[in-house]
């Protein structure tokens, strides 16, 4: 009988019954093809990896990590409150040391998801990682924590929740923003002010394979990590560079993606996205859940794979080889901050595009320049339907003063013309609209 | 006229029961070593009592291949495997001629690498060597396309003289649970057509034209010549027995908990709605789990002969046993004893009972009422807390749609019934225990008989449906054929339905409409591009395991 090296825990949730639409990719049929092969292949006989059932997330949960406009229930379905909770499930397994490790199979998605939400961004609509990691540091003290994401499309919204957070690094590897959306994620974005250095992207040229992948997070990821030694590794494990996936272009492999995480041997691994949901999904859940559970995963292979057709050229080995060189030196020297001041504000002003509920936000973003913590983050949002909104957090490395602040401009936030306000204290623990 | 027979580890029983009635009962000591004449000497004294040309059917709950594959006789088997990429066939190896094959089918059914039949020449040259004559062939996927594994077993034909084959033995999924699953009916095959061969024979001699079934784990029949194909299907099916004897001596349609409590160990189970719950995979044999479908059921180290002692100053009862509880005659002061010197029963010599429990309450410096007291309620803590984590198990299994999730169907006991020895003397402490109502049926002493004799065939089909391939497969009933390409998920529901009905037929089991339940109708859309290309269906349905009849009161 195989036994796991390190005990799993699988959070399987296929959402049977959810859909963006019948013909979108993010739709039933998405895991039905993961469930089957992890069926047959029997890995929850395996000794020491069990499946759980999510949870339900709660409206609090999401207001750790979110400002959701006009409300939680506008803009979360049922499937996401549960999405969010097979990952808070996940932490849960592993910070209650009932597992070594675990993977939350669950969709839908959410790395595009931002910290202010009106609506879904490319299929997401609750970043379920950021979720996570607010529920930990709010039952278990402010860890250190390491995001990498390994989704083909860059983790903009994963990057903007902890933009200004110095406790949570994001790493997020990617399909070259030029040729992909949602055409962000590039070196120069490398984080706020207060937490310069904490975020570092890595755009991959189309077409990389296994070798320039593995490359990439061996010279890139590893030293980092190895530096800023958190306290959690999390994978936003998003399945979309396979060579077989429908809407993108590289060439990742099975095995590939089980020898990375054999490298950044992740706490809890997340599904994010991946869209080949019959030639990829199956073949590389089954290599992720094998390898984080040390078994040997060796004989993963996709059925109509050919090694020599999906190679990288020179070229791009040469390109990411110099990326290598370059790319550490953004978190070990990074670069003095331009963020533009105002009045004892660090201010943002942004227009937001919901490319799946065709929703364009306007946003300006203020984070308060306090010399005892990251500071108070200040949100005004509005969009054609929703009416100027009001966002205030406070981080979970928050000072008084800053609670403070919050607090008042909070009471007052009719008076001062906002439709709707959400105010978010980790601080106090006060997750609230104004009424 | 039906007649149950229960082989159990100590007893052979038997009931003859007639219009809801018991009409007659045998209980004869099992001789493991020639079980024939154990079931032949059951009927023979039910014989007495009823006439034999009225016996319409016999339901045989036996041993046989689970004391087989126990105590090692079993035959050598010949495996062949065809894994394809995935975890390494290795793990799953049983027996020393163990081969791996090249070929792959996906889990679309896709052959996307063919078998050779030519490279099990020498693995087959092997084989016959070593004289073996039962074989397994296993694909991975071979429930959505049985070709490859088809195509070996044909090649193995001629050196075998049985041969299982994965589709056959379970529709579902589970590749290596399906190669220990076929590797134990073949290592039983043999064992188990000899014993039929002898049955049948003895029937004849004894003047019984019948059809006979035996008792499967899951609490349902199967016609012996069925059996005789999937004997591993016969494999621990005595606590189904039990579950299904309190179903047929107290009909119950709420959520409740059964405990089987005997001399050794409590067995529980759970019924849901009336209906028991089934393990989720199958049983495992020893370390191997398979895809034999079977009740869930769990054992607790506490019984009436379960021992009591004082060990570190501590007063332990369980999970050991030293023969039974001194009342019956036994070295050691057990449970029983304990309930004797309660007045909670009146079994035995109660004078050794009360010398028994003395000689532990002095080293514990109590009362002998005070140690039989705390014995007893040590017990039932034990059982409350097993009972507890068996059903938060159950509860916490996992789910996949958001409907369950929101539903969130919990198990939640609403009485409990119990059956075995010790088990009318615990009512009342049970009662306490649990808080809540605690009924021991009647006739508990020939339950299992009584189990055998009335509960029903249970079957149970797969279909499976990919509109685009335009494939349609049955794996249980070797169908395999192609369907239109507008095939709907209410076609498939209808077909599996006509299918189960029409096996049933063949096999001569009569089913009512109400009987046929469909556990699963899913059908989803299958995207390329931006196109639906199709539909990926799958219906399973079940004949409703359950009682032919409840005993008359
Ligand atoms: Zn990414
Ligand atoms: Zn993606
Ligand atoms: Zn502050």
């Amino acid at each position: 009988m195989l036994t796991a090296q390190s005990s799993l825990g699988i959070i399987f949730f296929p959402a049977f019954d959810w859909a963006i639409s019948p013909t979108h990719p993010e739709r039933e049929e998405r895991l039905l093809y993961t469930q089957d092969q992890f069926r047959e292949e029997g890995i929850f006989d395996i000794e020491g990896i069990r499946e759980y059932r999510p949870l339900v997330a709660e409206e609090k949960d999401i207001m750790r990590a979110h400002f959701c406009f006009p409300s939680v229930q506008s803009v979360c379905t049922d499937s996401h409150f549960i999405s969010a909770g097979g990952v808070i499930r996940a932490a849960q397994l592993v910070m209650q040391k009932e597992r070594q490790r675990a993977f939350a199979v669950v969709r839908p998605p959410g790395h595009h998801a931002m910290r202010t939400v009106h609506g879904s961004r490319g299929f997401c609509n609750i970043n379920i990682e950021a979720v996570m990691i607010e529920w930990i540091r709010e039952h278990y003290g402010n860890l250190r924590v390491a995001v990498v994401d390994t989704d083909c499309h860059h983790g903009d919204g994963t990057q903007d929740i902890y933009w200004h957070d110095p406790d949570v690094l994001f790493i997020s590897l990617h399909q070259d923003g030029r040729t992909l959306y949602p055409g962000t994620g590039f070196p120069s974005e490398s984080g706020g002010p207060k937490a310069l250095g904490r975020t570092i992207n890595v755009p991959m040229p189309p077409r990389t394979s296994d070798e320039g992948y593995l490359m990439t997070v061996e010279r890139i990821v590893m030293p980092i990590l190895d530096h800023f030694k958190p306290d959690l590794i999390i994978n936003s494990a998003g399945q979309d560079n396979h060579f077989s996936d429908p809407i993108t272009n590289m060439n990742f492999t099975a095995q590939g993606y089980a020898k990375l995480t054999q490298m950044l041997k992740p706490d809890i691994a997340v599904l994010e996205g991946g869209y080949a949901i019959k030639g990829a999904l199956p073949y590389v859940n089954l290599g992720i859940s094998l390898a984080l559970a040390g078994v040997d995963f060796s004989a993963v292979q996709e059925p109509d794979l050919d090694r020599e057709k999906i190679r990288e050229q020179k070229s791009t080995i040469d390109y990411l080889s110099a990326l290598c060189d370059q790319l550490p030196d953004i978190y070990f020297n990074p670069r003095p901050s331009e963020a533009v001041r105002e009045n004892g504000y660090f201010v943002r002003r942004r227009s937001i595009y919901y490319d799946t509920d065709d929703i364009t936000e306007t946003q300006v973003e203020r984070l308060k320049d306090c010399p005892h913590c990251p500071g108070l983050l200040i949100v005004e949002s509005e969009t054609a339907k929703t009416p100027k909104s009001l966002g205030l957090h406070v981080p979970v490395q928050g000072c008084d003063m800053c609670s403070q602040e919050a607090e008042e401009r909070f009471v007052k936030s009719r008076q001062a013309g906002f439709a709707h306000a959400q105010i978010s204290d980790r601080v106090t623990k006060r997750y609230e609209y104004a009424k | 006229m039906l007649i149950g027979i229960d082989v159990g580890g100590t007893h052979t029983d038997g009931v003859c029961i007639r219009d809801g009635r018991v009409e007659a009962m045998a209980k004869v000591p099992t001789d493991h070593d020639n079980l024939l004449a154990t079931i032949t000497e059951a009927l023979r004294a039910i014989l007495k009592d009823c006439k034999s040309a009225e016996i319409r059917t016999i339901n045989l709950s036996t041993t046989l291949s689970t004391n087989a594959i126990v105590t090692g006789h079993t035959e050598k088997v010949g495996m062949f495997v065809i894994p394809g990429p995935g975890i390494d066939a290795n793990a799953y190896a049983l027996g020393n001629q163990y081969h791996i094959l090249s070929g792959c089918v996906d889990h679309r059914g896709a052959i996307s690498a063919k078998v050779r039949v030519d490279q099990i020449r020498p693995m087959a040259a092997r084989c016959r060597e070593e004289g073996i004559r039962v074989y397994g062939v296993v694909g991975k996927f071979c429930t959505r396309n049985p070709e490859q594994e088809t195509a070996i077993a044909e090649a193995l034909a001629p050196q075998s003289d049985f041969v299982t084959q994965g589709h056959r033995v379970s529709e579902s999924l589970n590749f290596g649970r399906r190669i220990s699953t076929v590797y134990y009916n073949s290592a039983v095959w043999r064992t188990f057509n000899a014993f039929a061969d002898a049955l049948e024979q003895s029937l004849k001699d004894l003047n019984i034209q019948a059809d006979i079934n035996i008792v499967k784990a899951d609490g349902g029949t199967m016609p012996l010549k069925l059996a005789r194909e999937i004997p591993v299907q016969s494999i621990f099916s005595g606590p189904a027995a039990s579950v299904m004897g309190i179903l047929s001596t107290s009909p119950v349609t709420e959520d409740a908990l059964i405990l089987d409590i005997g001399g050794t160990t409590t067995d529980m189970a759970v019924l849901l709605d009336g209906v028991p719950l089934l393990e989720r995979d199958g049983i495992s044999i020893g370390e191997h789990p398979t895809l034999v479908r079977a009740l869930k059921v769990e054992s607790i180290g506490i019984g009436g002969d379960s021992f009591i002692s004082s060990r570190d100053g501590q007063l332990r009862v369980g999970p050991d046993r030293h023969g039974p509880c001194m009342a019956a005659g036994g070295p050691a002061p057990a449970l029983m004893d304990a309930m004797n010197v309660l007045g909670h029963a009146a079994f035995g010599d109660r004078e050794r009972s009360a010398k028994g429990i003395k000689e532990v309450a002095m080293i514990q410096g109590l009362s002998a009422r005070e140690c039989a007291e705390q014995a007893v309620s040590l017990a039932m803590d034990i059982l409350k807390k097993r009972v507890s984590a068996f059903l938060t198990a159950i509860n916490a299994r996992p789910v996949y749609t958001i409907q369950e999730i929101l539903e969130d169907r919990v198990v939640r006991p609403a009485s409990i019934l119990v059956i075995g020895g010790p088990a009318v003397a615990m009512v009342p402490l049970l009662e306490e225990t649990f808080g809540l109502p605690v009924v021991a049926p009647r006739h508990a002493e020939v339950a299992n008989a009584i189990g055998a004799c009335l509960t029903r065939p249970t079957q149970s089909l797969v279909l499976t449906v990919d509109t685009s391939r335009g494939s349609f497969t049955v794996p249980g009933l070797g169908i395999h054929k192609t369907v239109k390409r507008t095939y709907t998920l209410e076609e498939a529901v209808h077909d599996a339905t006509t299918l189960l009905r029409a096996e049933l037929d063949r096999q001569g089991i009569p089913a009512e409409d109400g009987d046929i339940q469909v556990i699963q109708a899913d059908a989803f859309n299958m995207v390329e591009g931006h196109y639906t290309i199709g539909r990926n269906i799958r219906v399973r349905c079940q004949m409703r395991p359950g009682v032919i009849t409840t005993l008359a009161s």
